[in-house]
């Protein structure tokens, strides 16, 4: 991929922008998405939409095979500022599979994924975990902690979601900032260690 | 492209009819986080251009994602891309996109990792 800028500035201007790295944050309707980017973002979150087309035709929930596929997609972002060079981006986005099309383009680049978990509803994040364990993108499962309570043990929450060991698997509280910053923080070094891990490979 | 009042691609391509009738994006494959300013020439074009491509060349003064300008002109992402690719082309804007190596760059994950626990 081409990552250089499309045109140099074409005269002094004031200085060079920031280099963006992101962090996809998925997970089923209700997870708690939209609260964790709100909790650690510098801006408050932006909504934008993606009309979305997928000429291979998919199976929808009601079970009709639809020629095209057309969907508008709604994502919730935020940033963070790293340093003066380094600006995090955070995209929520919804994990259903009939949104699978649009996930390379989301996903493409990213550091890694922090998938949320809402242990009542288990099954919702299996699409999201699928994507990831195919696209080969670093993920860590969070299970959000609803009224700080944890109705599984983590351990059960593993076994369900048939996640291998090898995938971090946190709780947090999408309200809180740090528990957020936490969570990411699973996420860099999860990504930091399989990096490191295949740098070390012959 | 024009399609037929029947044709369901209408709609489809709607969003797009603002970016002259051009339904292939310039370069399509520009990234949703990838970092927009609007250079000199771009500031001083603001006066010949109208509506979407105005409003970003008067927003990316203050350097943002193509999401943002997406977000803050309720644009849909995919017709962001396509406008801020063509000002990219006209030289309007500058676009640094993110490097595809990120993910296995240890120092730029380090340097992420100790800016968030920065956070306080
Ligand atoms: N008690 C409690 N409520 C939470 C927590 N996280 C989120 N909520 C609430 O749960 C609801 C859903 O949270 P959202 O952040 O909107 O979830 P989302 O994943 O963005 O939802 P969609 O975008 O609709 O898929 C909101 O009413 C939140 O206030 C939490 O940790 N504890
Ligand atoms: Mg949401």
């Amino acid at each position: 991929m081409d990552s250089k800028p499309f045109a140099e500035p074409t005269s002094g201007a004031p200085k060079k922008p920031p280099a963006p790295v992101k962090i996809v944050i998925a997970g089923g309707f209700g997870v708690g998405k939209t609260t964790a980017v709100a909790s650690i973002s510098e801006i408050p979150p932006l909504r934008t939409e993606a009309v979305m087309t997928s000429a291979a035709a998919e199976i929808d929930r009601t079970g009709h095979v639809p020629a095209k596929t057309t969907t508008t997609v709604a994502m919730d972002f935020g940033c963070i500022t790293i340093d003066d060079e380094v600006k995090l981006y955070l995209f929520g986005t919804p994990g259903q599979d009939r949104f699978g099309f649009m996930w390379h383009d989301l996903v493409v680049g990213a550091l890694g994924a922090l998938v949320i978990v809402d242990t009542r509803r288990l099954d919702d994040c299996y699409p999201a975990v699928d994507y990831f364990e195919k696209a080969g993108v670093p993920f860590v499962v969070a299970v959000n902690k609803f009224d700080g309570m944890l109705n599984h043990d983590l351990n059960d929450v593993r076994w369900a979601l048939a996640v291998s060991d090898e995938v971090p698997l946190v709780t947090f509280d999408a309200r809180e900032k740090l528990s957020v910053r936490d969570a990411l923080l699973a996420v860099l070094r999860n990504t930091f260690s399989r990096a490191q891990a295949r740098a070390a490979a012959p | 492209m024009t399609g037929r009042q029947d044709d369901p691609d209408v709609s489809l391509l709607r969003p797009y009819l603002m970016t002259s009738g051009r339904t292939k994006p310039v370069d399509h494959t520009i990234e949703i986080e990838a970092q927009v300013m609007t250079s000199t020439l771009g500031a001083n074009s603001v006066q010949n251009l109208t509506f979407e491509r105005r409003d970003i060349l008067s927003l990316c003064r203050r350097t943002m994602s193509v999401a943002e300008i997406a977000a803050m002109l309720k644009l849909h992402i995919g017709v962001a891309r396509v406008l801020v690719a063509d000002l990219a082309a006209l030289g309007y804007v500058v676009v640094r996109r993110p490097e595809a190596e990120t993910p296995q760059d240890l120092r730029m994950i380090e340097r992420v990792i100790r800016g968030l626990e920065a956070l306080r």
